[in-house]
């Protein structure tokens, strides 16, 4: 099976293509606030290198986010109009899901800043979830990990919050493909962003206030 | 001739839009989904709910436009975007996707800028004349336009603060009107009569305008009568306001298409559907012999028919964009 994976979550480009257990070719590179201007350029010679054209693909998987909002859209617009015009299969997973991918038998924590001492976060343990991914202070986190009594890493890019155990992200594409690749294709119409956060307008709308 | 096919691709405010145009003038097929009553409970719109509606709309469109038009994405010649200006969120949805496409057909991508866009929306009602003045009034953009021949601009003069249709808007909140509250000020004025006394803005000699000042007076006369114990008449509020508006853009729409010496005039954008700047527009070009054209309703709001239309000539004029293209909240249209 030939899977494309594509990860615009961040300010970095992760993208790979994969046939079974070989990796034909991958990019990892911070493109910072350049992602809507050189993400489709650098798909393009992702299949260059793999020597395939869009068509020869089974199956797409797309991180659909928390993260960057503009981010997850350019990767996600790239994957729904991909896989509904070739009519291919499509996966999407979260940003977390990606990064809980580590050889280890800690409770594995992603994290990713979401401002103002908040953090979309995930507790894994043996490649399951044990805690869903959610919008959540840095400090509940931080209580419900240490409550635990369990071994831990943290995983996220750069250690802002200076956490101990912290491990910087660095995703293993062929093995996060191998993860997730059988799960149940989606209709591309439905696959969407995941924020994981309403806007500030809904949530002023809503009277949600997260700092009570 | 062979005939070419434009798909078209609109995303720059709160409107998903996909058009398929033949030659620049027939229209085969148009879908827009309008995100109105979702930033209505708001009072205008939120850039970020924008953004998410587009991704949310994009596939839905833009399988209701191929399904409608009975073509598939390799009968298009080629793909033409709003890139810019507009809200760089929802910018990006349309541009991502015009870009997935043209990478995946291998079909050529043409930038289209959004007031071009406007400008050829008249071009689906009748072929453009030239050379011609055309002024573009929005939500977004009052710009006064010469053209020569297509797909060639020349801005004399735009607004230097808010747009015209901002301006309603505004005006409309004070006036506790619910958004998008321009329609509804020129419904009042067709029953009001033009009895406040509000300044012309910007009076000058140049082909620039101003609306904020505008604005201004109208919220401080609104607040003024409310301290003496005043009831507003709304409807002679309205009329008034809107007859200053029509007067600053007339004024200064007529002596461009006198000082170059032009015989064709078209107005463009969603302000274009007001039924006072319309009808003045009309009596004055009747008066001076002016051919003159204003784009359907259904046109003069966003819409990818227009950026096909106008993705056409752009594409006859070999303009094209790499897989590089970007989305850019503003930019001049050249």
């Amino acid at each position: 099976m030939k899977v494309l994976y594509i990860d615009t979550s961040s300010s970095y480009l992760y993208a790979g293509i994969s046939d079974n257990d070989v990796l034909l070719s991958s990019i990892k590179k911070n493109l910072g606030s350049d992602m809507s201007k050189y993400t489709i350029m650098e798909i393009s010679n992702l299949f260059k290198n793999a020597k395939l054209e869009p068509s020869d693909i089974d199956k797409i998987m797309v991180v659909k986010g928390p993260g960057s909002y503009t981010g997850i859209r350019i990767g996600m617009t790239f994957a729904k109009i991909m896989a509904w015009s070739l009519k291919k299969d499509i996966v999407s997973i979260t940003s977390l899901d990606a990064m809980s991918v580590l050889d280890s038998k800690k409770l594995i924590i992603p994290l990713i800043d979401a401002r103002r001492g908040f953090v979309y976060a995930g507790i894994y343990e043996n490649g399951i979830v044990i805690m869903e991914n959610q919008y959540i202070k840095l400090v509940d986190l931080k209580e419900k990990v240490s409550k635990s009594n369990k071994d831990y890493v943290y995983v996220g890019i750069q250690n802002k919050f200076e956490l101990e155990n912290f491990t910087e992200y660095a995703p293993d594409i062929l093995n996060i493909i191998k993860k997730y690749e059988y799960l149940e294709s989606e209709n591309p119409h439905a696959v969407l962003p995941e924020y994981l956060k309403l806007t500030e307008a809904e949530e002023n709308l809503q009277g949600i206030n997260h700092d009570n | 001739m062979k005939d070419i096919y434009i798909l078209g691709i609109e995303s720059s405010c709160d409107e998903t839009s996909f058009s398929i145009v033949k030659n620049g003038v027939e229209e085969i097929s148009t879908v827009i989904s309008s995100q109105i009553d979702i930033h209505k409970q708001y009072g205008g719109v939120v850039p970020e709910i924008a953004s998410r509606a587009h991704i949310k709309n994009i596939t839905f469109v833009l399988e209701e436009c191929l399904e409608k038009a009975k073509l598939k994405i390799e009968d298009i010649t080629a793909i033409a975007v709003t890139y810019g200006p507009g809200l760089i969120g929802s910018l990006l949805v349309g541009v991502e996707c015009a870009k997935t496409l043209a990478f995946l057909y291998h079909k050529p991508l043409i930038p289209v800028h959004h007031i071009a866009g406007h400008i050829y929306a008249n071009n689906l009602v009748k072929r453009l004349e030239f050379p011609l003045i055309a002024l573009v009034i929005s939500g977004g953009h009052t710009e006064l336009i010469y053209m020569d021949k297509d797909y060639s601009f020349k801005k004399l003069g735009s607004t230097l603060d808010d747009a015209v249709g901002e301006c309603f808007d505004k005006v409309a909140k004070v006036l506790n009107l619910e958004y998008p509250g321009g329609p509804k000020i020129d419904k009042l004025a067709s029953i009001g009569e033009d009895t406040y006394n509000l300044p012309i803005p910007l009076n000058d000699s140049s082909y620039n305008f101003s609306f904020s000042g505008l604005k201004s007076a109208v919220i401080n006369l609104v607040h003024n009568e409310e301290q003496r114990g005043n009831i507003i008449n709304k409807e002679n509020l309205a009329k008034s306001f809107q007859e200053v508006v029509i007067k600053s853009l007339t004024k200064k729409t007529m002596r461009a298409i006198e000082e170059y010496k032009v015989h064709n005039f078209i107005l463009a954008g969603g302000v274009s559907a007001n039924s006072g700047v319309r009808g003045e527009f009309q009596r004055l070009c009747e008066l001076n012999n002016i051919n003159y054209t204003f784009p359907s309703i259904k046109y003069a709001t966003d819409n990818a028919a227009m950026i096909a239309s106008a993705g056409y000539y752009a594409y006859l004029d070999g303009r094209r964009a790499d897989l590089t293209l970007n989305a850019t909240s503003s930019c001049n249209l050249e």
